[in-house]
C-alpha cells in the first residue's frame, strides 16, 4: 500500500487544521482569553490576536498527534524475515 | 484509479499542471446547458449572493448577522448570543449533521452538487475562466500552446481576478467576524489590524488554492463526507445513473441509422458527460465516490438524446431499485428516523431559543474572609454577583435571598444593568446567630427584572458561620 508524499502531508496538516478549530472554538468558548492572561505579562493582548495563536499551537499540537499517527501506520519489519 | 482511462481518452495529456498529485491530469469541464445546470447556476447565485450580501445588512442600528469574536457575542439578527449559549451551538452543528444525514439518505450527495462551499466557489471560478479563456477545446490548446504573451495576458488576467475575487472573499469571511463596516474603514486608511490582515489572507488563499486550484481533488482526497455518505445510501436512495440496459452496447453510429438493427443500444458514445464531468469520472462506470451528484452529465446526455430523436433520460436521476424494476420505497424506516429525530431537535431547540431566558446569575463568595461578626450578634457574609444581562434593553432588577429566616440583604448600589452588560457589585447578607444550625447553610439568591416577570435567574451560595455550639475558635476571626 502506497500513498503518494503529498497525500501523506494532506492527512497530517488536513484532519489536524480540522480538529484545531474544534479545540479552538472549544476552549475559547469556555474561557475568555482576557481573564485568562489577565495576570500575566500578556494581559494587553488582543482577543482576536490569542485566538489565533491559540488556534496554530492547537494546530502543532494536533499535527504531532496525526504525524505520529501516520509515522505508526507504516508496517513494521518482519522479524522473522 | 478507475477513471484514468476515461480521463485520458477525453482531456488529452497536455501540459503536465503544476499539480499536488503524482499523476493528476488537470480537467477541464464542459460547459453545460440545461435543467440541472439552471438550477446549480441558481445555486450559486442563491448562496454566494447571501454570503457577500448579509454581512452588510443592518438590523437595529448593528450588523444583522456578526459572529463578534473579539466581543465574544454573537449578533444573528434580533438574537444575542453569548459564549454560554454554547449549549444552542452545539444542538444546531448536530441538527445539521442530520439534515446532512436526511437528505442523502433520500437524495443521496444533493449537497455536493448544489450547495457545498466547494462547488459553489469552483462553479464561480470555473464560469470565470471560461469567460477569460473561452470554452473547453479553447483553454485545452491555450495550456499546450507556447508561452506568448498573448497567453501570459489571457492566463494572467485570469489569475488577477481570481485573485482579487479570493481576496475580496477573505475579507467577506472576516467580516462575518469583526463588524465589516469598520473592516472596510481600516482597510482604506490602511489601519487593519495584524491579525484581520492575516485571517483575510489565509481565508484568500485557502479560496484561491480550493476553488482555483486543487477543485475536485478537495472532494476526492480532503472531504470526510465524501468517504463515509455510502454508510447513508441504500437502494431507495436517489442517485445519477447511467442506464445500461438501455444504452449498452454503446458504439458511435450515423443520425438516422436503425441502431437496433446494429445492435446497439442507445449510447451514442460521444464521452460528452465524461468531458462535462467536474471530477472526471465516467458515469456509465457505475456508481463511484468521486461522482458528486452535480447532474451536468443528466443535461448533456438529454442535449444529446434529443439530437437523436431517442427519449431523454439515458443518465438520470434515479435509485437502485427502480434501475432493476423494483418498486421505489421514499417513506422507509431510515427516512422516517431521521426525519423524526430532526423535527424533535429542532423544536426543541426552537423553544429552548424562544424560552431563553436573557439573564445570567453568577454569585462568588469573598474569599477574604469567612464570615464578619457584627455588633447586633449578628453574621454576616460577603458576596460578589456577576450579572449578565444578555438582553437587547438596559432591566432594573430586584435582588432576595433565602434559606434562612430573617436573613436580609443589602446593596451598597442599585441593581440596574444596561444591554448586553456584565455587572459586577458586592452584596452583604445578614442573619441572626441564633437562627443557624451549621457551619454552613445553603441559601438561595433570586434575581428578577422589575419589568419583565420571565427574566429571573436564581443561584444556590453558601452562608458560612461559627460553629452552633458556640465553640468558637481564633481560626474563625478575620
Amino acid at each position: 500500500m502506497s500513498v503518494s508524499k503529498t497525500q501523506r502531508i494532506i492527512s497530517v496538516l488536513w484532519p489536524s487544521f480540522l480538529t484545531a478549530g474544534l479545540a479552538t472554538t472549544l476552549f475559547f468558548t469556555a474561557f475568555d482569553p482576557q481573564e485568562l492572561l489577565s495576570q500575566t505579562r500578556y494581559a494587553e493582548a488582543s482577543r482576536l490576536g490569542v485566538y489565533t495563536v491559540g488556534f496554530f499551537l492547537f494546530w502543532l499540537l494536533t499535527a504531532s498527534s496525526c504525524m505520529l499517527t501516520c509515522y505508526f501506520a507504516r508496517p513494521c519489519e518482519n522479524r522473522q524475515g | 484509479m478507475s477513471n484514468t482511462s476515461a480521463r485520458n481518452k477525453t482531456s488529452a495529456p497536455t501540459v503536465e499542471p503544476e499539480s499536488l498529485y503524482a499523476k493528476h491530469q488537470k480537467i477541464y469541464p464542459r460547459e453545460v446547458h440545461g435543467l440541472f445546470a439552471f438550477w446549480r447556476a441558481a445555486g450559486v447565485f442563491v448562496l454566494l449572493g447571501l454570503f457577500y450580501i448579509v454581512p452588510w445588512l443592518d438590523w437595529g442600528g448593528r450588523q444583522a448577522v456578526l459572529l463578534d469574536l473579539p466581543e465574544r457575542k454573537f449578533y444573528i439578527f434580533g438574537l444575542t448570543f453569548w459564549p454560554q449559549d454554547f449549549f444552542y451551538f452545539a444542538v444546531l452543528l448536530i441538527v445539521a449533521a442530520l439534515s446532512l444525514f436526511f437528505f442523502t439518505a433520500l437524495a443521496g450527495r444533493m449537497w455536493c452538487g448544489y450547495a457545498c462551499p466547494q462547488t459553489v466557489w469552483t462553479e464561480l471560478f470555473l464560469w470565470i475562466e471560461r469567460k477569460i479563456e473561452g470554452d473547453r477545446s479553447r483553454q485545452m490548446k491555450l495550456a499546450k500552446a507556447p508561452w506568448t504573451p498573448r497567453k501570459i495576458a489571457i492566463k494572467g488576467s485570469k489569475q488577477l481576478v481570481w485573485l482579487l475575487l479570493s481576496a475580496f472573499t477573505g475579507f467577506t469571511f472576516v467580516g462575518f467576524f469583526t463588524p465589516i463596516r469598520g473592516l472596510t474603514e481600516n482597510i482604506l486608511h490602511l489601519g487593519l489590524g495584524p491579525w484581520e490582515t492575516f485571517w483575510i489572507i489565509f481565508y484568500s488563499v485557502a479560496t484561491y488554492g480550493n476553488a482555483g486550484f486543487l477543485r475536485e481533488q478537495v472532494c476526492l482526497y480532503m472531504c470526510p463526507y465524501a468517504r463515509f455518505q455510502s454508510a447513508m445510501f441504500d437502494k431507495n436512495t436517489l442517485i445519477i445513473s447511467y442506464d445500461p440496459a438501455r444504452g449498452e452496447p454503446r458504439g458511435s453510429r450515423a443520425k438516422g441509422v436503425d441502431y437496433k438493427a446494429a445492435g446497439l443500444g442507445h449510447c451514442i458514445d460521444c464521452t460528452m458527460c465524461v468531458q462535462v464531468c467536474p471530477t472526471g469520472i465516467d458515469i456509465r462506470n457505475g456508481l463511484q465516490y468521486q461522482c458528486i451528484s452535480c447532474s451536468a452529465c443528466i443535461d448533456v446526455c438529454d442535449d444529446v438524446m434529443d439530437k437523436m430523436n431517442y427519449p431523454r433520460g439515458l443518465i438520470r436521476y434515479t435509485t437502485e431499485n427502480a434501475l432493476q424494476g423494483k418498486k421505489v420505497h421514499i417513506l422507509r424506516p431510515r427516512v422516517i428516523i431521521y426525519a423524526t429525530i430532526l423535527v424533535l431537535l429542532l423544536l426543541s431547540l426552537g423553544i429552548a431559543i424562544s424560552q431563553r431566558v436573557a439573564l445570567e446569575l453568577d454569585v462568588i463568595r469573598d474569599r477574604n474572609s469567612l464570615y464578619r461578626e457584627t455588633d447586633d450578634n449578628g453574621i454576616e457574609n460577603i458576596y460578589t454577583l456577576k450579572i449578565i444581562n444578555m438582553d437587547e434593553h438596559a432591566h432594573e432588577y430586584t435582588l432576595d435571598a433565602q434559606g434562612i429566616p430573617g436573613l436580609h440583604v443589602s446593596l451598597d448600589e442599585g441593581l440596574r444593568v444596561g444591554p448586553g452588560e456584565v455587572r459586577e457589585l458586592g452584596v452583604r447578607v445578614h442573619v441572626n446567630e441564633d437562627t443557624l444550625h451549621e457551619r454552613s447553610t445553603k441559601i438561595t439568591f433570586h434575581l428578577q427584572a422589575k419589568d419583565d416577570p420571565r427574566l429571573d435567574a436564581v443561584k444556590n451560595a453558601r452562608f458560612m458561620g461559627p460553629q452552633p455550639e458556640r465553640e468558637k475558635t481564633d481560626e474563625h476571626h478575620d
